[in-house]
């Protein structure tokens, strides 16, 4: 197993994947609570027509990813805050809006084929030094976001009015959330793939919910999970020629049914 | 006639005042052109049949909605200008509908009556933590610090809210509909305990009830609200058949309960 480190692609593959992982746990813990879980799923194909337009027009798929994502975010936000529209049906939209105009501009771009297959489902193969580049950077500035408004996040999604009655600006806060969760997204398409980055956000968190502690615990054990599963994912993605979204997806679900089974028998 | 009105003012500023306050939903008047005048170190309940605009008439009061018309003072300010919320502690209708399944203790809740004032990648003071051990130790809860607050009784949730409007050691505390879900002995306590907090730290008291008769006693006015404010001076005169009658909208009388 020593062995994989001596290539670069898996070193860079194990840096994206960790720091993912940490950015999806934090991040998850606070959508799951808030109820947004469905929304990693419309923002993970709103940055796969971000992803289409780069192959189409031959430039950096992850960057016009994120854009598209962001305003994806920005645009189901202003409607849930200012609007107070927010379903199951306006993300459903959205979401299958999203796909067939992906699917478009791919076909129109005529790569049907394994460059799009890895953007659905995460490569290892495919990190680059320029993902790593701006991962770092995005990543930072996420991560200062997440703890630094960490108790406000909290606040909001156990209660948000009271949080805005208490003089927490909860609208600026909201858009800054969800501006972090599409930029995390977009950023995880690389490792995880568009069709499984919901699951890494969440289902940690929903494992970690069921050994039933205080916020702090639960977003804890969420993180060792998340990154655990990364690095198990990765490393069976190596060993067995698999897409890396799958193998890592289907630990944390290993995790899940472990949590779950372990902690009725506590009950 | 402008500047000696300010200069009162200033050494008797109302907490909240509404000026014609106005607000319609649907072609409904919910709240009626009310204006009213809480006083610092009062000790108001809010009565009236459902749907009159008692829960409507606070959310304007805290800037959860848009008034149609009408002014809002809090603290003598317009409440677009106000931004001293540590001073005002809300407890909303809720304790039975929270998640009862969502990760937080007790401690994890009270401590969010102190994160407005704190801001970003800011910790926790040492001010902090006295607030926060004093709210628990007022409200009693600081032996349930580390349960998880799904796994408490309705009146012990009760007390956590409180206790975490508390730690903002506010000026005011509002409370919409504080005993629902609460056990009667739980009901007892709480009213005493407000009526120490108002008497001994001068906390002024603005809160919705049905139980009118149980803390007569207590409160210093009764506000009586059905779309608009009905006149109710003293709690005793509120008490009266005829009052019930206007407020209620149907023939009322009085029943008295023994606790």
């Amino acid at each position: 197993m020593i062995e994989m480190f001596q290539y670069d692609f898996i070193i860079r593959a194990f840096i994206a994947g960790i720091t993912i992982a940490i950015l999806a746990a934090i991040s998850g813990s606070f959508i799951v609570l808030k109820r947004y879980s469905i929304l990693t799923e419309t923002l993970a194909h709103s940055a796969l027509v971000g992803v289409a337009l780069g192959i189409l027009l031959g430039t950096a798929p992850l960057l016009i990813a994120v854009f598209t994502a962001l305003l994806s975010a920005w645009l189901i936000e202003y409607l849930r805050s200012f609007h107070n529209l927010y379903s199951d049906s306006i993300l459903a939209i959205f979401l299958s809006a999203s796909l067939a105009i992906a699917i478009i501009i791919v076909s129109l771009a005529g790569e049907f084929n394994s460059s799009l297959f890895s953007y659905l489902f995460g490569s290892i193969l495919s990190v680059t030094t320029e993902d790593l580049i701006m991962l770092a950077l995005f990543g930072i500035i996420s991560l200062s976001v997440l703890l630094g408004f960490f108790k406000e996040f909290y606040f909001i999604a156990f209660d948000e009015e009271v949080a805005q009655t208490s003089g927490i600006k909860v609208k600026l806060l909201n858009f800054l959330f969800i501006t972090i969760v599409a930029i995390i997204i977009a950023l995880s398409i690389r490792i995880v793939g568009t069709l499984l980055i919901g699951a890494l956000m969440v289902i940690p968190t929903i494992s970690a919910l069921q050994f039933k502690r205080g916020f702090l615990e639960t977003m804890i054990i969420a993180l060792i999970i998340s990154v655990i599963s990364v690095i198990i994912g990765i490393t069976l993605s190596y060993h067995f020629s698999l897409p890396s979204g799958a193998t890592i997806v289907l630990t944390i679900l290993l995790f899940f049914i472990t949590s779950l089974v372990t902690n009725r028998k506590l009950r | 006639m402008h500047w000696s009105v300010k200069i009162t003012m200033k050494f008797n500023v109302p907490i909240f005042e509404t000026k014609f306050l106005h607000f319609v939903r649907q072609n409904q008047n919910i709240v009626n052109k009310v204006s009213l005048r809480i006083n610092r170190g009062d000790y108001t309940a809010i009565i009236g049949p459902n749907g009159g605009g008692k829960t409507t008439l606070i959310r304007l009061l805290l800037g959860l909605e848009k008034p149609t018309s009408g002014d809002i003072l809090l603290f003598g300010l317009p409440l677009k200008k106000f931004n001293s919320w540590d001073k005002i502690g809300f407890v909303p209708q809720r304790v039975t509908q929270i998640d009862l399944n969502f990760p937080a203790t007790v401690i994890e809740v009270v401590k969010m009556g102190r994160i407005a004032k704190r801001g970003f990648f800011k910790k926790e003071s040492p001010e902090d933590l006295q607030a926060i051990e004093d709210a628990m130790k007022k409200m009693n809860v600081t032996y349930l610090k580390d349960k998880l607050i799904g796994d408490l009784s309705g009146g012990q949730r009760q007390r956590v809210m409180i206790a975490r409007a508390l730690a903002s050691k506010p000026e005011v505390i509002i409370l919409d509909e504080p005993n629902t879900g609460v056990d009667a002995v739980s009901q007892q306590r709480f009213y005493s305990l407000l009526k120490e907090l108002n008497e001994k730290e001068k906390l002024t008291i603005l809160f919705i009830t049905h139980d009118i008769g149980v803390i007569a006693n207590d409160i210093d006015s009764i506000l009586c609200i059905n779309q608009g404010l009905l006149s109710c001076n003293s709690p005793h005169e509120a008490m009266s058949c005829s009052s019930m009658s206007k407020l209620y909208g149907i023939d009322a009388h009085i029943m008295h309960h023994h606790h």
